[in-house]
């Protein structure tokens, strides 16, 4: 029976024992059937939200409800594959013993491991020792060992990094192999354009918070949408002039230009004001807002929510439909 | 529990570092134990001096002696080996992080456990037997080569002793499997295993085991208790440096298996609480 929600999370805290915290107050959504990436900067708490929804450590505060049942429970395990932070596996055993190794503890019939194996390419190196696998090679057993038991949702942290560019490719592909069949898949990833390749919707985490979750268009366009790039000479007066009458969030130096979080339509009565004050603008163009600004601008202020857009939407949360 | 089990023995069996301990236990039992000992009883050096002569003293080595020579023979070796193995059973799992593979598949972390309890349990009790049956064939052969006549322990005898055998080697893997998920470091666990082993049992146990107070709580270390049990199974002669043991066998015995017991129990309690990350 499929349920809407294969991932529920409800104030969700990790405070690990080095007084770390972690992961702060989550509110996660993942609905059945979607690929959903936890996209962050590294340290902002991917893994060890990942680790509690897979039962490996234990909530400070808060609740999860992971497959229908409480992370780590036999019942959630059954019904969830994961690979958490690194490829874990025993260095003096092959591909493929390894996969017998995890194939008896989940109660599977080893039958499955030949056809996992070939999914992710591995078939002609299965009888080599793990200790003999490149990153990729590793990358990709630790895939196969989270499909084995046929998993409803498969859990991968950062299933690119480490990875060449080609090898990158493939497991892209292979992810997107992976959603058939209503599976859910839940990714981590620092990178973004990784996560606008792969997913259907994207949860930003920073500093062990969730600062934004949609898709990819609505991070986008909730998020400014378009900046003004400005070139100005004397480039220090022209930033002191534009906070005085903006918000200074909205002011940003980038590449000795300045970058306004602004709607374009206040461009000409902005140039006018600058030149008034004596500065040279040289340049002064409309930026369609790139992913990597929103993704810097939801993560850099973390401890209050960003301002979305120079307009009245001061909430840097991006609800999904609905 | 039983697809721990089974996955367990398929690790263990294909470790090569558990053979070759396996490996290590064997040859010194027979070498040291039984073939040496042979060779210098029947040549003895011109300046051996002992209150029983080496032609008595070679008997230690015939199938009457089976159970109190195993015993001796492995109550150190065995308990260093054994603590390594257990060690490297669990400790091995946070080196690699595969422990958190394994918790991830479908048991519960109590049932992972008992899994790899069962397994040493295994390993000790095939570990028991072979060396039990090979130093047998050894005696035999020894008598054999000597001409002489031995009588072989009675059926109860070699029960109890190989039920002696089993209950010290497991004691000792549950003591290096706990130390293996206490400090999850190979190095340290066997390291801090050997340490108690040699300074708590075999120096402190050796030196001080007549000084009044001390005495008393030598009488609750494994050691001391595996001791007492080992030596009520009598050589076939008196043995001239026959110690007096500090408890009795049956007070030792029943410490040894509340030993197994906590050892396992507190390894349990940890894993069943404890955080698995990376850190
Ligand atoms: N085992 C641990 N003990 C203490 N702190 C930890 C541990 N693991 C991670 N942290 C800290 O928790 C924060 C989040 O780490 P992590 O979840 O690994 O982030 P990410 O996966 O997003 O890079 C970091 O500050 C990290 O240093
Ligand atoms: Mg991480």
């Amino acid at each position: 029976m499929a349920q809407a929600l294969a991932v529920e999370t409800h104030g969700l805290t990790k405070r690990y024992s080095t007084g770390v915290l972690a992961v702060d107050d989550l509110d996660l959504r993942v609905r059945t059937g979607e690929v959903y990436g936890f996209l962050g900067p590294n340290g902002a708490g991917k893994t060890t939200t990942l680790r509690l929804l897979s039962g490996l450590i234990h909530p400070t505060s808060g609740s999860a409800i992971v497959a229908g049942a409480v992370p780590g429970s036999p019942a959630s395990l059954a019904r969830l594959g994961a690979m958490v932070e690194t490829p874990a596996f025993y260095p003096y055993l092959s591909g493929r013993d390894n996969l017998r190794v995890v194939a008896r503890y989940a109660g599977v019939p080893k039958s499955r491991i030949d056809p996992v194996l070939k999914l992710v390419d591995l078939t002609d190196r299965a009888k080599h020792k793990f200790k003999t696998y490149s990153t990729g090679m590793k990358q990709r057993l630790g895939v196969a060992a989270a499909l084995l038991k046929g998993p409803d949702l498969l859990i991968l942290d950062e299933p690119t990094s480490g990875l060449d560019p080609q090898g990158t490719i493939e497991m892209r592909a292979l992810i997107k192999e992976l959603k058939q069949g209503g599976r859910t898949v839940l990714l981590s990833s620092h990178l973004l354009n990784e996560v606008e390749l792969t997913c259907d919707r994207v949860g930003v985490i920073a500093k062990g918070k969730l600062v934004a979750e949609g898709t990819v268009d609505e991070l986008r366009a909730r998020s400014g949408g378009r900046t003004l790039r400005i070139h100005a000479t004397p480039l220090e007066q022209a930033q002191r002039l534009l906070e005085s009458f903006l918000n200074p969030d909205q002011v940003r130096v980038i590449d000795g230009s300045l970058v306004l979080n602004v709607d374009p339509a206040q461009a000409a009565s902005i140039n006018r004001r600058l030149v008034a004050d004596g500065v040279d603008v040289s340049e002064l163009r409309v930026d369609e807002q790139s992913l990597e600004n929103v993704f810097l601008q939801l993560t850099e202020a973390p401890t209050q929510p960003t301002p979305a857009s120079g307009g009245g939407d001061r909430s840097g949360k991006v609800e999904g439909n609905k | 529990m039983i697809a721990s089990f089974r996955g367990e023995t398929l690790k263990s069996r294909k470790r090569w570092a558990n053979w070759i301990l396996f490996g290590i236990l064997l040859i010194t039992l027979l070498l040291f134990g039984y073939v040496l000992s042979y060779v210098i009883f029947k040549n003895p050096p011109r300046n051996f001096q002992s209150p029983v002569p080496a032609s008595v003293l070679i008997r230690r080595d015939f199938p009457e002696n089976l159970l109190p020579t195993v015993l001796s023979s492995m109550s150190t070796i065995g308990a260093a080996i054994m603590i390594i193995l257990g060690s490297l059973s669990t400790a091995s799992e946070y080196g690699w992080l595969t422990v958190q593979t394994i918790l991830i598949q479908k048991p519960g972390r109590v049932a992972v456990l008992v899994g790899k309890l069962l397994n040493l349990g295994l390993i000790t009790l095939i570990t028991s037997v072979v060396a039990l049956g090979l130093a047998a064939l050894t005696s035999y052969l020894l008598v054999s080569i000597d001409g002489s006549s031995s009588a072989w322990p009675s059926a109860t005898e070699l029960l109890k002793g190989f039920g002696a055998l089993w209950l010290q080697l497991a004691v000792w893997t549950a003591f290096g499997m706990f130390l293996g998920i206490a400090f999850r470091s190979t190095a340290a666990a066997i390291g801090g295993g050997l340490t108690y082993l040699f300074v708590g049992e075999a120096l402190i146990a050796g030196l001080l085991r007549d000084t009044p107070g001390i005495k008393e709580i030598l009488k609750f270390l494994p050691g001391v208790n595996g001791e007492a049990v080992n030596a009520s199974f009598r050589l076939s002669f008196r043995s001239p440096n026959a110690a007096t043991q500090l408890v009795d066998a049956s007070r030792g015995s029943i410490t040894l298996v509340i030993y197994l017991l906590l050892f396992s129990i507190l390894a349990l309690l940890i894993f069943q609480r404890r955080d698995v990350t990376a850190g």
